[in-house]
């Protein structure tokens, strides 16, 4: 079944990136496709949606959008993307998602590009939107079952749970190097503290960047993005399987802000800017205060923020700011709250702006040991965020749990 | 073929009796080699440039003002821009709009044939405040 | 002589300048020049990498990537140009032209071209429409 991915963008083909787009999709077993409209239609598009747009590819993508709402154009899941730095674009852009998400049950990414764009930066987003359409029954799954494992191999760190009948028996986690030697090794120790044998496993899932290599080496059962794996281990860890949640996973190299319903996600945005939002910044704050990053959270919750000023959009910068305000004698408690809540920012201007928070909000991933951040987060979002147990497992938790479907 | 492509697209003015199919057969009747496809709105022709122009000056002459004609960028059938692959191109609502236009141009040719000429253009400004103003008062 | 028609691709502008005895330079020709090149494998239009960052000559790297290539397109046309025919409130402008700020920095390098360049308006009923063939069609003849 080849899923139809309706493409709803401006600018793509002069900025020689739809042939990236095309190959992305392809390369997951989807095809973009443009829902028609006659030029007829699109004033009155354009007046249903209420925002007039100058240019005109702009209320052409609302008619599609229009369209697509209406139920007259027949896709599985939407792409909405207009060129990075245009005002006009990114308004309309946010405000189709809403619209699509508001009156269509369709699964909707969103993505800003430039002419450097390359189709390996939108494969996980495609993936996602395919596993969506084609997983729905096992992305449905509330309990593992039997005994599995989940990999994780992430930018950073490369995690292993090892699940038992819906229960959590072993459990590793070592920065990442060689990615079959990391696995191996947090695989072997989580499988020591269950007290199980390899051959007892039954499924194996992968994901994050890792996850195909490591499918191959293991004989996986389930290779899958993150998006959705990681959406599914929060939801279980959280304890909160039905109804809807946001998930914020602010990563080693990239952050994800995913909605959810029923654990299934229907929205989602991946990336940033630079590391200077991302968990790599606080490593970088860590070696500077010369702490364990782990320590960092806990100095931060002690600090204010408002003390020492950081804030940039990237890394380089950031550490200009921290070294300038290290310089100017201040606590290293400010410092440590200031770069938080400088990453949490960050991640608010960019990622949550492009979804609509839902409660609860559950913040997941490594960096939500750095209690600070959390607390961080929880500042500009004005409600703490849920961080459940085992928090920094997400990914191998629903690696395990959705592997057990396939048995 | 040695000479440039040329695909050219021939659009019916919705004022005009003649319809996509009657252009084709006149084309076709031309003998000229070119690569003839009845279209919606007309017919897409596609040869080297030098017939391709012939083909537009002699449909010119048999029906000067309501076939109204364009180059196109890509060849016929072209995978790239083919609707049946992906659905309509962004260009597509373009042509849509200009075909619906052409019925007013055909009129406009038509009356430039017999001599209409320019009309003088009326500068339309805003009013001005204190205008504006006036006329609010003389509402109150 | 060769004349550059905005909006690049109406069949409209570039039908009445071939009529009138003129020669258009139309988005449709720039786009045929890639997507006839066979060495280039970037459909659906073979607008590269490359050209984007060629439309860097136009506009800066903080204007989107979208405005760069259609400039980088339509660029050499306008400096090919000999004179140029606009029209402007076009109602619908899509594909090619769907972006308003690209369209907004080609009237302007038409300005600073300093070619004869003859604005017409959307014709909005048949006395409007016959204005613009009669402007056109003497702003042509006058050329010659």
């Amino acid at each position: 079944m080849t899923i139809k991915i309706a493409q709803l963008s401006c600018g793509t083909e002069y900025s020689s990136v739809q042939y990236e787009i095309d190959k992305a999709a392809r390369s997951v077993g989807a095809k973009i496709v443009y829902p028609d409209v006659s030029a007829s239609e699109i004033d009155e598009a354009v007046r249903r949606f209420g925002f007039t747009p100058r240019s005109n590819q702009l209320k052409l993508m609302i008619a599609r959008a229009v369209r697509l709402a209406d139920g007259k154009y027949d896709a599985d899941a939407v792409f909405i993307t207009t060129c990075f730095r245009c005002a006009e674009g990114a308004l309309v852009r946010n405000e189709l998602r809403r619209f699509i998400q508001e009156n269509t049950r369709l699964p909707v990414v969103t993505y800003s590009f430039t002419e450097r764009l390359k189709a390996s930066q939108l494969l996980t987003r495609m993936e996602a939107l395919v596993t969506i359409v084609t997983r729905k029954e096992l992305l449905a799954r509330e309990r593992q079952t039997g005994i599995t494992v989940g990999l994780d191999s992430g930018s950073s760190t490369t995690k292993a749970v090892v699940m038992e009948n819906n229960k959590i028996i072993g459990k590793d986690w070592t920065p990442s190097g060689d990615v079959v030697k990391s696995a191996t090794t947090v695989l072997e120790n989580a499988l020591k503290m269950a007290g199980v044998e390899m051959k007892q496993v039954e499924a194996i899932g992968t994901t994050g960047y890792g996850r195909f290599t490591l499918g191959e080496h293991f004989g996986a059962k389930l290779v899958q993005e993150e998006l959705t794996v990681n959406s599914k281990g929060a939801v279980w860890l959280a304890d909160r399987q039905r109804g809807e949640a946001t998930i914020i996973d602010i990563g080693g190299m990239d952050n994800k802000a995913i909605t959810v319903r029923d654990g299934v996600p229907d929205n989602f945005t991946m990336g940033g800017i630079c590391a200077g939002a991302s968990g790599r910044f606080l490593e970088m704050t860590s070696r500077r205060l010369k702490i364990e990053v782990t320590e960092l959270g806990k100095l931060a919750d002690q600090g204010n923020w408002r003390n020492a000023k950081m804030n940039s959009y990237c890394s380089v910068f950031g550490i200009q700011d921290l070294v300038t305000t290290l310089g100017e004698g201040k606590r290293f408690e400010d410092v440590a709250a200031a770069a938080c809540h400088s990453v949490a920012e960050q991640v608010y201007e960019q990622q949550l702006q492009e979804i609509d928070v839902r409660r609860p909000i559950i913040q997941v991933g490594g960096t939500s040991l750095i209690s600070g951040l959390v607390t961080a987060v929880g500042e500009v979002l004005g409600e703490r965020p849920i961080v459940p147990p085992d928090s920094q497992y997400i990914g191998a938790v629903g690696g395990a749990l959705l592997s057990s479907g396939m048995l | 073929m040695s000479e440039e492509r040329e695909t050219r697209l021939f659009m019916i003015s919705p004022r005009s009796m003649l319809t996509p199919d009657q252009l084709v057969r006149m084309v076709h009747a031309f003998g000229e080699e070119a690569i003839v496809k009845e279209t919606c709105y007309g017919c897409l022709v596609e040869g080297p440039r030098s017939k391709v122009l012939e083909i537009r000056d002699k449909v010119r002459e048999d029906h000067p003002n309501e076939v109204f004609t364009k180059c196109r960028a890509y060849p016929c059938s072209d995978p790239r821009r083919c609707r049946a692959q992906h659905g309509t191109r962004p260009g597509f609502a373009q042509l849509e709009e200009e075909w619906a236009l052409l019925a007013r141009i055909q009129r406009g040719l038509e009356a430039v044939d017999k001599g209409a000429k320019p009309s003088p253009r009326e500068e339309r400004k805003k009013l001005s405040v204190n205008e504006f103003k006036r006329i609010c008062e003389v509402q109150e | 002589m060769k004349i550059f028609i905005d909006p690049p691709n109406s069949l409209v502008l570039f039908d009445l300048v071939e009529r009138f005895g003129h020669e258009p330079l139309s988005a449709m020709a720039a786009i045929q020049e890639r997507v006839d090149n066979i060495e280039i494998d970037m459909p659906p239009m073979n607008v590269t990498l490359d050209d984007v960052v060629k439309g860097l000559k136009y506009a800066g790297v903080e204007v989107p990537s979208g405005v760069r290539g259609r400039l980088a397109v339509w660029g050499p046309m306008i400096e090919e140009a000999e004179a140029a025919i606009v029209m402007d409130e076009c109602p619908y402008s899509f594909g090619c032209v769907g972006c308003e700020r690209s369209n907004l920095m080609v009237k302007y390098l038409l300005k600073r071209r300093g070619i004869p360049v003859l604005h017409v308006d959307y014709p909005e009923d048949d006395a409007q429409a016959t204005d613009l063939v009669a402007r056109i069609k003497e702003f042509l003849e006058g050329l010659q």
